[in-house]
């Protein structure tokens, strides 16, 4: 809450052309977006041109953030999400198909580098639901070219989905009592 | 309208957060969120799992990306026509207010000049006119007592007016007679200079005469054998107070 809360007086800020406050936003939530950038477009040098423009975006379009929609971060995925795809749409070499979207190469997709192996909370998922989340949140693939990765039905790839975000939840409400619980010893 | 139902089954919700929906869908949603709270509160959750898997799976970039972001900001905001865009505005505002502010002034000095010059006309009319009158006075006056049918007539004061001289222009052919009584003494506010006609041994009443005045036409009285002066109670007197002669002068 205290997060959303700053993060409101930093946008805020920022509209009003604060560059200092820019710069917070980018403190906090460049690591975050840069994780999601590198393992979508899976290029470094790419990627850290992506993540400097999308700031750049950011600082452009902040008008265009609204505070009672949602969190910051998720507006500010969505734009690094279409510039990364926009960027990938550029490439000469790309072979679009209807059915892969901008993607090309599946095989590509399910092995990653080692800069885009999952960490934390996500490892405890069941493997097909960390791939459905991996290939819509760390790959800009939509819904509807995700399930054709996965060889599954639509409907059955937005239930995995969902009970992914079920599980997440679950495990980061646990997460958050334990923290709870350390600081009430603690006191 | 979307129903709470298909866009919890379908998975929509998932899909806007990502920013995944068409234009329309993304609306529909955003107004349904807008009005189910139970809905918002999903989505918040949704929105707070999304974030905290996004830090756990965060990567730090390299510090020249900063750098690199400060570099291209400070470019922009650099840019001198941005920079001075406000100081140039406010100055150009300062100054078209401080122009309006100063012909604002100037008119009202103006308005003031020409209502004083507008005063000063009508005052100068006022003069013109009040120099006309006394113009035509003194021109009528002296009508009056210079030509050939006046006969001038001098009423020297005796002890009870020492040293005045009341001249009388008679003319008899226009029967009219004027009188400078400036040299008479002053009197108390309850007396008056009267004067009378002696006609067979009856005095007959001519009028009162103001000292302050230089020149008064009085009651021309046929076969007057003279002219007397008297000091009579204010506003004059039916018979006059032979006591009281101050002067008078055989026709």
């Amino acid at each position: 809450m205290i997060r959303n809360l700053d993060d409101i007086q930093l946008t805020k800020k920022v509209s009003e052309g604060d560059e200092r406050a820019l710069y917070q936003l980018y403190d906090k939530y460049s690591s975050a977006i840069y994780g999601v950038i590198l393992r979508m477009c899976r290029d470094e040098d790419q990627a850290k041109d992506l993540l400097q423009e999308t700031f750049v975006k950011i600082w452009k379009n902040i008008d265009g953030y609204d505070p009672k929609k949602g969190r910051f971060y998720t507006w500010a995925y969505r734009i690094a999400r279409n510039t990364v795809l926009n960027s990938i749409r550029k490439q000469k070499n790309l072979i679009q198909t209807e059915e892969l979207g901008v993607h090309t190469n599946t095989e590509a997709e399910e092995n990653p580098k080692d800069f885009t192996v999952l960490e934390g909370s996500l490892a405890q998922l069941e493997p097909h639901h960390q791939r459905a989340i991996t290939l819509v949140y760390y790959m800009g693939h939509t819904h509807h070219e995700a399930h054709k990765v996965m060889d599954v039905p639509l409907g059955t790839f937005k239930s995995y989905i969902r009970q992914a975000l079920k599980q997440l939840k679950t495990i980061y409400g646990r997460e958050l009592i334990l923290v709870w619980s350390f600081f009430e010893m603690m006191i | 309208m979307m129903e709470k139902k298909r866009i919890v089954e379908e998975g929509l919700l998932e899909q806007y957060l990502i920013g995944d929906l068409p234009l329309d869908q993304q609306l529909e949603v955003e107004q349904l969120l807008a009005s189910d709270a139970s809905l918002r509160k999903e989505y918040k959750q949704m929105e707070a799992s999304f974030e905290a898997l996004a830090f756990e799976q965060s990567i730090i970039p390299p510090n020249e990306i900063k750098d690199q972001l400060k570099k291209v900001i400070e470019k922009k905001s650099s840019n001198p026509y941005q920079k001075f865009a406000f100081p140039i505005a406010a100055g150009l505002a300062l100054l078209f207010g401080l122009s309006t502010f100063w012909m604002f002034t100037k008119w009202q000095s103006t308005e003031t000049d020409l209502l004083d010059l507008q005063n000063q006309t009508s005052s100068l009319q006022s003069r013109i006119q009040s120099i006309e009158d006394s113009y035509q006075t003194v021109n009528t006056n002296l009508e009056n007592i210079n030509n050939g049918q006046v006969i001038p007539v001098v009423l020297y004061g005796n002890q009870k007016a020492p040293g005045s001289r009341v001249v009388a222009y008679v003319n008899h052919d226009q029967k009219i007679v004027f009188v400078n009584p400036e040299t008479l003494p002053p009197l108390p506010a309850d007396k008056t200079y009267q004067m009378w006609s002696d006609v067979d041994g009856e005095m007959i009443d001519m009028g009162l005469l103001d000292s302050k005045r230089n020149l008064i036409e009085l009651k021309y009285i046929e076969a007057a054998e003279s002219l007397n002066i008297t000091i009579e109670p204010a506003g004059g007197n039916d018979h006059p107070t032979v006591a009281d002669l101050v002067s008078y002068v055989t026709l």
